[in-house]
């Protein structure tokens, strides 16, 4: 039988059973299904723009996208289902997507296909159309698949599959409106577009209906809940999830109606499924797809050429990541300290005069300027470096070249137990911790997720560079290249240690899988880059920003409190730190000065050191008389021109990473001469080796811990990383204090 | 024979699957079927994964995965 006939034969015999009531609503609600690299986020955001509210599905680490609009008189209500190539009940993006659509019946599915690669698409299409939900296939990338001088038959295919067809080019906006005039004509009268219901051989329908008669019969309950054809299929296929969920397995299923499947196509009738859909979609795809005689060698092919090449790939991949990286940091630094500095200045006097208006007590002073605004530009000086991440992380997704990032670094990454693609999380962890948490989305597998954010602290922040730079400046300034590359090499040495650890007991028995497709090398559009951007960063300001003011103002009370105390050692940290320091008596320095500071650091690990310059060098406070607004007005917005310079400045001039560059600014340097000669009184060498190498490896500081909390919607993740973190510090300070000391150095 | 033993340029047919569970479904969900046509395209510069085109799409997977491809070589 042709693939035709077959197709006919299907539609002909099947076609018009399902029962599909129009919407008639005002509000209609859309879920938006497709495979990865299908354009479904450019379409949507074409469609929905700024109106996009991104999320996090209920309980997990996908992101959830929901838009809602008016479309001609009408409420269009968007549900951005998560990018899959199916909807079996294997990857967490599979099984939500089927349990949205299965469970909560959007009134229609918006099916976005890759009209370039139309077989591997049209796989899920038939999936979707099992679903027993009206049906408008966006055919999108319309204008690459022309361009390619492919031919598709749409009016074809909207016969065979009985569904609205609209080619779409997202990224040129064409087709947008008549898409969604599509999507309100099915949704109104579904009776002239019912999907069809396609044939998947004599077997597995004669199969299917005992199955569904079997089901109806015994649990009717079931049939208003379900689809009863898809519910039959599962059943039919072992579905462990479905099986759950109705508490019905493939051995309530009458022996007859498997019996032949499985005589005829063998045991697996999950493989036979598979195939039976597969043949579905390449018939489909034969029937209106002609591609040109000459095949011309394609652009991702040329690209690839060169980009994946045996001696080229690495370090043309190094450099990608070079330029990422300094793209990353060194642009968005300045104006993060641009943005710390207005916080700590202007924004600060004009906040104390405020006050001083209204005659309130000094306390209030203080908590409100150095606990609460403080606190605001602790949040604030990561909005540059996040957006800046957010951006050039979607810029790589969207192009492609995520994808060959992986390919090139699986093997080395697979070594630790990582994914090819936690390579890049793992290297912006050397600039923040914070955006390195956030880049772990990229990751689809929940354990690569969580292996690689666990290890990401282990990388030596932007952050811990100013504590090393006053301890090695203090003992070891004749060799301070040595000294600083050996804290780096410790951080990676035990985030491999540590990954392989991991790998033999956390996540032991799971065996991750690296079956990625290599799409195409696409232009994302700017504007769709933009808009991701944006409601991500917005997401963070939102939701961690909420978290980093409170531990900010605790931090506030820890320190000041009781009110009026003169001497630190008195405040509530004082006293934690007098507590806690007998603990760091083996690692050498179990001092409550040190202990304080740690603890002060865990806001962000450089404070250790301003802590440290508070407690040793007992600074005179100058009161300094704020200057007129006028100039405090001109300052904010000169210091803007100046970071914008010095953002280029340090993208284009040099050649280093200068966010991480070890060279002290003069005046700084001659800040903290004071602070050094007190701690070559207070620390022996190795101690001070012992203390930097704790401030490495001692907890994720708190903005990478609500990172972490955050893109996890669980404690659990942050709750092993605190654990092992600290025994992990402890340990190697101890070793190296104690190990020095037994060599005879600087005891 | 297996894909991994594919040298870059070959084609192959696959004449089965030994994988089990969820690889076994992932590679069907990528259109890695018995009677597919696969051509190893390219080996990752540090020698694994692999590059292969099936279902005029490229996929890449690991030397491991590809193991359990058995094939036969077309031209």
């Amino acid at each position: 039988m042709s693939t035709q006939t077959k197709i006919k034969e299907a539609m002909g015999a099947e076609a018009g059973k399902a029962v599909l009531r129009p919407v008639g609503k005002r509000t209609v609600t859309i879920a938006v299904a497709g495979n990865p690299n299908s354009g479904k986020s450019t379409l949507i955001n074409a469609i929905a723009g700024t109106r996009l509210q991104v999320g996090n599905w209920a309980g997990v680490t996908v992101e959830k996208k929901e838009a809602s609009f008016e479309f001609q008189g009408r409420r269009i209500r968007l549900v951005d289902l998560p990018g899959t190539y199916s909807l079996s009940p294997y990857t967490q993006e599979e099984i939500i997507a089927r349990d949205y659509l299965v469970r909560e019946r959007p009134d229609l599915i918006v099916n976005v296909v890759d009209a370039t690669n139309l077989e591997r698409n049209l796989y899920l299409t038939v999936q979707l159309l099992e679903l027993g939900i009206p049906v408008v296939m966006a055919l999108n990338i319309y204008d690459e698949a022309e361009a390619k001088g492919y031919r598709i038959d749409v009016s074809g295919m909207e016969k065979m599959l009985g569904i609205t067809v609209v080619p779409t080019s997202a990224t040129r906006k064409r087709g947008l409106d008549e898409l969604l005039t599509g999507v309100l004509a099915t949704a109104d009268d579904p009776a002239c577009r019912v999907p069809a219901v396609l044939n998947y051989g004599a077997d597995v329908e004669t199969a299917a209906a005992c199955v569904s008669a079997a089901l109806e019969k015994e649990h009717p309950e079931l049939a208003g809940a379900y689809p009863l054809r898809w519910l039959a299929f599962k059943v039919m296929e072992g579905d462990s999830q479905v099986a759950q969920a109705i508490g019905i397995g493939q051995e309530a299923v009458p022996g007859e109606a498997l019996h032949h499947l499985r005589r005829a196509h063998g045991e697996d009738i999950e493989a036979h499924m598979a195939d039976a859909r597969y043949a579905l979609a390449s018939g489909l795809t034969r029937e209106v797809l002609v591609k040109p005689e000459l095949r011309k060698m394609e652009l991702t092919e040329k690209i690839d050429r060169v980009v994946l090449n045996r001696f080229l790939g690495i370090p043309i991949f190094l450099a990608a990541m070079w330029i990422m990286f300094k793209l990353t940091f060194d642009l968005s630094k300045p104006y993060g300290d641009w943005i710390g500095d207005m916080i700590s200045g202007p924004f600060k006097h004009w906040a104390e005069a405020l006050i001083g208006f209204l005659h309130a007590p000094d306390w209030t002073v203080s908590l409100v300027t150095d606990g609460i605004i403080a606190g605001v530009g602790n949040v604030l000086v990561f909005v540059p470096v996040i957006f800046a991440m957010m951006f050039f992380i979607t810029f790589l997704e969207g192009s492609g070249y995520m994808a060959r990032a992986a390919f090139v670094m699986d093997r080395a990454m697979h070594a630790i137990g990582l994914h090819g693609k936690s390579f890049i999380p793992m290297l912006l962890g050397f600039g923040c911790n914070v955006p390195a948490i956030y880049a772990t989305r990229t990751l689809e597998n929940q354990r690569d997720k969580a292996l690689t954010a666990l290890l990401i602290p282990l990388m030596s922040c932007g952050a811990r560079l100013p504590v090393y730079v006053v301890f090695i400046g203090a003992f070891f300034p004749t060799h301070a290249g040595t000294v600083l590359w050996s804290l780096y090499v410790m951080g990676i040495a035990l985030a491999i240690v540590m990954g392989v650890i991991f790998k033999r007991t956390l996540f032991r028995g799971e065996a991750p899988m690296f079956i990625m497709e290599l799409p195409p090398y696409r232009m994302p559009s700017f504007r769709s880059l933009c808009i991701h951007t944006w409601e991500k960063g917005k997401h963070f300001l939102v939701k961690a920003g909420t978290y980093i003011l409170a531990v900010s103002v605790l931090v506030w009370f820890l320190l000041n409190l009781p009110w009026g105390v003169q001497s630190k050692k008195d405040s509530y940290l004082g006293k934690v730190g007098q507590a806690t320091a007998p603990i760091l008596e083996p690692l050498g320095f179990g001092k409550w000065e040190a202990s304080s500071s740690l603890i002060a650091g865990l806001i962000a690990k450089e404070i250790v050191v301003g802590t440290m310059g508070e407690i040793y060098v007992h600074k005179e406070e100058k009161k300094e008389a704020a200057p007129p607004f006028v100039d405090d007005l001109k300052e904010v917005a000169t210091s803007f021109g100046k970071a914008t310079k010095a953002s280029f400045a340090n993208v284009f001039a040099t050649a280093g990473i200068t966010s991480i560059s070890t060279a002290e600014e003069p005046d700084k340097a001659a800040e903290r001469a004071p602070l050094k000669e007190v701690l070559k009184t207070q620390f022996t060498p190795i101690a001070a080796y012992a203390f930097i190498v704790f401030v490495l490896l001692y907890m994720p500081c708190v903005i990478a811990s609500v990172a972490m909390v955050q893109e996890f919607g669980t404690w659990k993740w942050y709750g092993i990383a605190f654990a092992y973190q600290m025994a992990l510090a402890w340990g190697m300070a101890a070793l190296v204090y104690q190990g020095g000391r037994l060599l005879g150095l600087g005891g | 024979m297996n894909l991994a033993r594919l040298k870059p340029g070959e084609t192959g047919r696959i004449t089965a699957i030994g994988a089990i569970g969820p690889l076994k479904r992932r590679l069907m969900d990528m259109g890695v079927l018995v009677g597919e046509e696969v051509r190893v395209v390219k080996v990752a510069p540090l020698g694994d994964p692999i590059e292969v085109k099936v279902k005029s799409y490229s996929l890449s997977l690991r030397k491991k995965e590809a193991e359990g491809i058995a094939v036969e070589v077309a031209g």
